[in-house]
């Protein structure tokens, strides 16, 4: 089984924040950017804008130095935290090379991109950044059934099973 | 091959399973001085408070074993190693040959010599079965000796069940460990707030009790309380090794590939030494993560892949009710005698803290709190790497680009510090 993460090329970012829009409400039902697991970081002089969103790194950092054990490989390849764990002690937040973990302004839970395994079709984030095409779906590394079995979390590989991969599949830019 | 682990914690389980992920037809046989399958110890603290419950902090199930066919046996405390015979010997009276030998039980609670130590009402929070004692514990006043990470996080926890809290620590300012004074200074600023009361540079002579804790006794004041928690830290486990001649130091002393220096005989997690990934000292950081990376180095080994360890690397949060920090690197002190001449790179807004500590353009430690703390893996990555900032001060302008992916990350570096 293949990882699949989203990619961006900066260059082509125009920061016009849609991707963080499309990823509250995908996950949230809310237009409110704090909740995106998707975040522009702008630089000035010279300008560039880099979208920052987990990379589902294949040894991942975060996993390891979670204390209570809820940042965890799910079946499609996606490092997300499970939120009945989470007690928001930020430790994944600082040991991800870019910050990538958002903390929820509400429970104080980290949230990290798990490719809209729920949507039916695919990353909105990506959707919205059809006419720039900042954002896409990249294949990553492999990631063995073995490992990404060892660390799911069972209650959350069963909820992102099957239809989590489908979901990809359908949401690949062309 | 019939292989062995010794001890039942995080990196003995990495072992056991990476090794039967890779191969069926080991024979695997762990020993563990505990009755309950793994389960993870930086969950201890949250599971006193009633943050997460008792079911949420083991890593496996007695199934799970099970499953993998993987040999537990319980309440076996390994005490003996013949290295000649290929056997070890448990205080129960069992004997267990092995082909290789994996050394991976931690270390153990540091208890100081002081009097009262063994009173009914002095708690620690190393094991499931003494945090199940203390989130047991019904107490009002409880008195926590040692302001380690876990003290600070034992502290919280009784705070959160309703105890009144006293922090006591030998040295001059909390989380020696991980922060200069300048940044405990503000962490402590948290404690305060919360009503924990701290004293430092305070001693503890003895605990008193008619049969069970009534009040602590420090070199400076006696202090009314029904509760002591022992976090004056950990310390590893030598004797075992010492029973095969493993060399040992501070700890079990391995090479690159974790092993020791008797024949089929690794070692893995808190009872090794090893080296610093970034300076190549030698260190005993005892965390989560470094006993997860060795075991899979240890496991890369057994099998055949001679893998070498990149070394350990220190990074350690804390947090106290809103307050959040982090500590990566070197401090001041663990850096003074060995690397030489030292900046301080500093930075405040409001209640948030940076702390860099650089050698020669090169970042080789840090402690955030607060908003600057996010940014901490961007300043561990550059001190893995290297960044010389002050060569890229002087490339300021080029544009970030995709042939260097890290680019802009320096640049938010540089935003963020002044630096470059
Ligand atoms: C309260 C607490 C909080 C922590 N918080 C953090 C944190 O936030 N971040 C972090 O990185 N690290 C933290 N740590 C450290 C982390 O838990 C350890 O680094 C990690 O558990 C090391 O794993 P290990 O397998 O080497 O040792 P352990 O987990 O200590 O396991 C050793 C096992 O071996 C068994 N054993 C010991 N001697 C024998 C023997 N002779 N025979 C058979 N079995 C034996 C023990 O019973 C134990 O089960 C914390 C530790 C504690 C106690
Ligand atoms: S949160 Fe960060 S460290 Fe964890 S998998 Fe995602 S990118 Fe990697
Ligand atoms: S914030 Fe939550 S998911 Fe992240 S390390 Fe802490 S407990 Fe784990």
């Amino acid at each position: 089984m293949t990882t699949q993460w989203i990619a961006s090329d900066p260059q082509r970012c125009t920061a016009c924040h849609r991707c963080e829009i499309a990823c509250a409400m995908a996950h949230h039902g809310a237009c409110r950017p704090e909740l995106a697991r998707i975040r522009i970081h702008c630089f000035e002089d010279p300008a560039f804008n880099v979208p920052v969103v987990c990379m589902a790194c294949e040894d991942a950092p975060c996993i390891k130095v979670c204390p209570v054990n809820a940042r965890v490989r799910v079946i499609n390849g996606s490092v997300v935290t499970n939120e009945d764990r989470c007690i928001g002690c930020r430790a994944c937040v600082y040991i991800c090379p870019v910050a990538s973990p958002a903390v929820n302004p509400f429970t104080g839970q980290t949230m990290t991109c798990d490719m809209c395994a729920d949507q039916e079709d695919g990353p909105w984030c990506v959707a919205a950044c059809r006419t720039e095409g900042a954002l896409w779906i990249d294949d990553g590394q492999r990631c063995s059934l073995q490992s990404t079995r060892a660390q799911a979390d069972r209650v959350r590989s069963a909820r992102y099973g099957a239809s989590g991969a489908r979901a990809h599949r359908k949401g690949r830019m062309p | 091959m019939k292989i062995v682990v010794v001890g039942n914690g995080i990196a003995g389980n990495c072992v056991a399973f990476g090794m039967r992920a890779r191969s069926r037809d080991h024979e695997i046989c762990m020993l563990s001085a505990e009755k309950v399958p793994e389960y993870d110890p930086c969950a201890l603290p949250y599971f006193i408070g009633g943050d997460v419950s008792r079911g949420a902090v083991f890593r496996k199930s007695l199934e799970d074993y099970r499953r993998r066919n993987i040999d537990l046996m319980l309440g076996q405390r390994v005490v003996a190693i013949d290295p000649r015979a290929r056997r070890v010997t448990t205080a129960q009276g069992f004997e267990v040959p092995y082909d290789k030998l994996v050394l991976a039980h931690g270390g153990q609670l540091f208890i100081p010599p002081i009097e009262g130590i063994r009173l009914p009402g002095v708690f620690n929070c190393k094991q499931l079965d003494a945090a199940e004692q203390l989130r047991g514990h019904s107490g009002r006043r409880a008195v926590v000796i040692g302001s380690g990470a876990i003290g600070i996080e034992v502290a919280e926890a009784l705070h959160k069940k309703g105890c009144e809290v006293t922090v006591i620590e030998l040295l001059d300012w909390v989380l020696p460990a991980l922060f200069d004074r300048e940044t405990a200074q503000r962490f402590e600023a948290a404690l305060a707030a919360s009503g924990v009361r701290v004293l430092k540079s305070e001693k503890v002579l003895a605990i008193e009790g008619n049969g069970a804790v009534a009040g602590v006794v420090t070199d400076k004041r006696r202090i009314d309380c029904d509760a002591v928690v022992v976090a004056t830290g950990v310390v590893p486990d030598r004797s075992v090794a010492a029973t095969a001649g493993v060399a040992a130091e501070r700890g079990i002393k391995v090479n690159r590939h974790m092993q020791t220096n008797v024949a089929d005989i690794y070692a893995c997690g808190d009872c090794i030494e090893t080296v610093d990934a970034c300076t190549g000292e030698d260190v005993m950081f005892q965390l989560k993560h470094n006993a997860i990376d060795q075991a899979a180095v240890v496991v890369a080994n057994l099998s055949g892949d001679p893998v070498s360890y990149a070394g350990a690397y220190a990074f350690a949060r804390v947090h106290f009710g809103r307050m959040h920090a982090v500590s990566f690197g070197k401090s001041t002190l663990s850096t003074q005698c060995q690397l030489g001449e030292l900046t301080i790179v500093e930075r405040e807004k409001g209640s948030d803290y940076l702390r860099l500590i650089m050698k020669e353009n090169l970042i080789v430690g840090g402690q955030a709190i607060g908003g600057f703390a996010d940014y901490a893996g961007f300043f561990m990555g550059a001190m893995r790497r290297g960044d010389d900032f002050a060569h890229l001060r002087r490339s300021r302008a080029s544009v970030c680009s995709l042939q260097n992916r890290y680019r802009w990350t320096q640049r938010l570096i540089g935003d963020i510090t002044g630096l470059c």
